[in-house]
């Protein structure tokens, strides 16, 4: 069973189609919401923020969305598949599935959520009327650097979580913390030099500038790229040999 | 046992699958001393807190578990139809699922020599909000059935289904009935070479039963190898040619399907027969 990789791919799609459909199910816009979403917050923070740093910050809109597309598909990616054993509890306790499957999918998902708010994201630039710089063909390689580290980090999550609940109340509360230490809403400018290393090893803040970097023009820095690539893939060694030690047995302790 | 074991011992795997069956071999399953143990329920360590303090008072409790099966082996060769007899929470479901691969065994050794039909929860992949037409692909998806095999099987499977327009209804509104029927037509399209049956051979109404029980029985004819679990007797006598025993989680005999099925009945009467005694036994002690 499922050793042809179309027979994964497709049970993958189901899976990613069987996510999209239940989350909206009983909304009248249904997937929609995917794009209102970041919108709509966007909308607000710019309201609200630009206030406070539209004189530091150039373009506004633009610079929330950049971070924001980032911090979104890590943050919602990550806790896809921290719950996706959990949720699939019965599922896994009945038929078999390689187990793998189940954050693979909540992570394709949240990489389709992902394409959507990078079209708003496009979109807000030019409306704003933001000049589209050839850098952006860069913004690719920080992309593929977060999916690597969101796989990492969601394998060993989801392997935690289903050996203890508590992670998942615990991850929450990280989560939260780790959006006000990527400045995601504010610039670094305001941090205090002393604390601004602090942020340079967040590996979500380092992916975030090199996105925003790309959507401003600048071709992003090559020590810090180099740096999220030996992080993420890092977490994604210990995230697969964590998998393929307790992921057999997760069934166990459902 | 030395560190690298150890690793080895984490990594390896105690099934070993070949779903393109090798043909020289006329073994399908071979099962060598399994033994799975599961945790009670209740002293499962389900917080960080917990974990902690039990880590540091050294009291994780590693010996509360219930052996389910105890050093279990034995083989079915291919095209071999295999009973399995037992009572209630004698390890039968488990033994089952291992082999179906959803549980991990705490120790021994599988080989699987063929594909696996499992027909074992048949409506367990749907999802309730989804219409019928779309179950078929998720639960067939699944299954590990490529989307090109469900087009082209369709029809067959609604047809075969008899559900008619409410395919296009969300599963929620089917009777339990019309699940089993739809989860039938899905699982039983593959053409395996094993098939494990765990208590599903009245599916659905009359009409429906009869159906099924055909299909089952084409499929046996074809020389498939059958494991199946039943507390119908007689129905192990009829498919069966082979059977196995097993009380509290331990192999207790093994041989020609008359044999072990009279055996085991016998059992289950003198059960039946000690119990009654004891009940005579209490009520004289109680009104003299």
């Amino acid at each position: 069973m499922f050793d042809t990789f179309s027979e994964k791919k497709f049970l993958l799609t189901e899976l990613v189609k069987k996510n999209l459909t239940a989350k909206y199910k009983d909304s009248v816009l249904g997937i929609l919401w995917s794009f209102f979403n970041p919108l709509l917050t966007m909308i607000v923070f710019t309201v609200v923020f630009s206030m406070l740093f539209g004189k530091n910050v150039v373009n506004y809109p633009v610079y929330y969305l950049a971070g924001r597309v980032i911090f979104d598909f890590f943050n919602h990616g990550t806790k896809g598949a921290m719950n996706s054993i959990r949720k699939n509890a019965r599922l896994l306790k009945k038929i078999y599935v390689p187990r793998p499957m189940f954050p693979v999918s909540a992570i394709c998902y949240e990489f389709v959520n992902f394409l959507i708010s990078f079209v708003i994201l496009f979109g807000v630039m030019f409306v704003t009327g933001a000049q589209f710089h050839p850098t952006l063909i860069y913004a690719v390689i920080p992309i593929i650097l977060i999916i690597i580290l969101i796989f990492g980090v969601g394998l060993i999550l989801a392997v935690c979580n289903t050996y203890f609940t508590d992670i998942g109340y615990l991850y929450n509360v990280f989560t939260l913390v780790l959006l006000y230490a990527s400045a995601l809403f504010y610039p670094i400018e305001i941090v205090p030099t002393k604390f601004q290393i602090i942020f340079s090893l967040n590996p979500v803040y380092c992916a975030m500038t090199c996105l925003r970097q790309c959507v401003y023009g600048v071709a992003p820095s090559f020590s810090t790229m180099l740096y999220i690539a030996a992080f993420a893939l890092t977490t994604l060694g210990i995230g697969i040999l964590l998998f393929n030690i307790y992921g057999k047995k997760l069934t166990l302790e459902l | 046992m030395s560190l690298m074991e150890k690793i080895r011992r984490l990594l390896g795997r105690n099934i070993v699958r070949n779903n393109t069956p090798d043909i020289d071999s006329d073994i399908a399953i071979n099962v060598e001393h399994l033994t799975m143990e599961f945790k009670v329920s209740n002293d499962k360590i389900d917080t960080l807190k917990e974990y902690f303090i039990r880590t540091i008072k050294r009291d994780k409790g590693e010996s509360k578990k219930v052996k389910v099966l105890d050093d279990i082996s034995f083989t079915v060769k291919r095209g071999e139809k295999l009973g399995i007899l037992g009572f209630n929470g004698a390890g039968k479901s488990t033994l089952l699922r291992i082999i179906a691969g959803i549980y991990e065994p705490s120790d021994g050794q599988i080989t699987i020599n063929g594909k696996i039909a499992p027909l074992l929860e048949l409506s367990a992949g749907f999802d309730k909000n989804y219409s019928g037409k779309d179950n078929i692909y998720l639960n067939g998806a699944l299954l590990s059935m490529s989307k090109e095999f469900l087009d082209e099987k369709y029809d067959e499977i609604v047809e075969y289904s008899e559900l008619g327009d409410y395919i296009n209804y969300p599963v929620k509104n089917y009777s339990k009935g019309m699940k089993a029927k739809l989860g039938f037509s899905i699982a039983t399209l593959i053409d395996p070479d094993i098939l494990i049956i765990d208590e599903i051979l009245s599916v659905g109404d009359i009409k429906f039963r009869k159906k099924s029980g055909e299909k089952l029985n084409e499929m046996m004819a074809d020389g498939v190898t059958v494991l199946l679990v039943s507390h119908s007797i007689n129905q192990v006598r009829r498919i069966c040619d082979r059977c196995i025993w097993i009380d509290s989680g331990e192999l207790i005999m093994e041989g020609e399907v008359n044999e072990v099925c009279d055996a085991y009945v016998e059992d289950a009467n003198y059960a039946k027969i000690k119990k009654e005694r004891k009940m005579k036994r209490k009520l004289r002690k109680k009104y003299g």
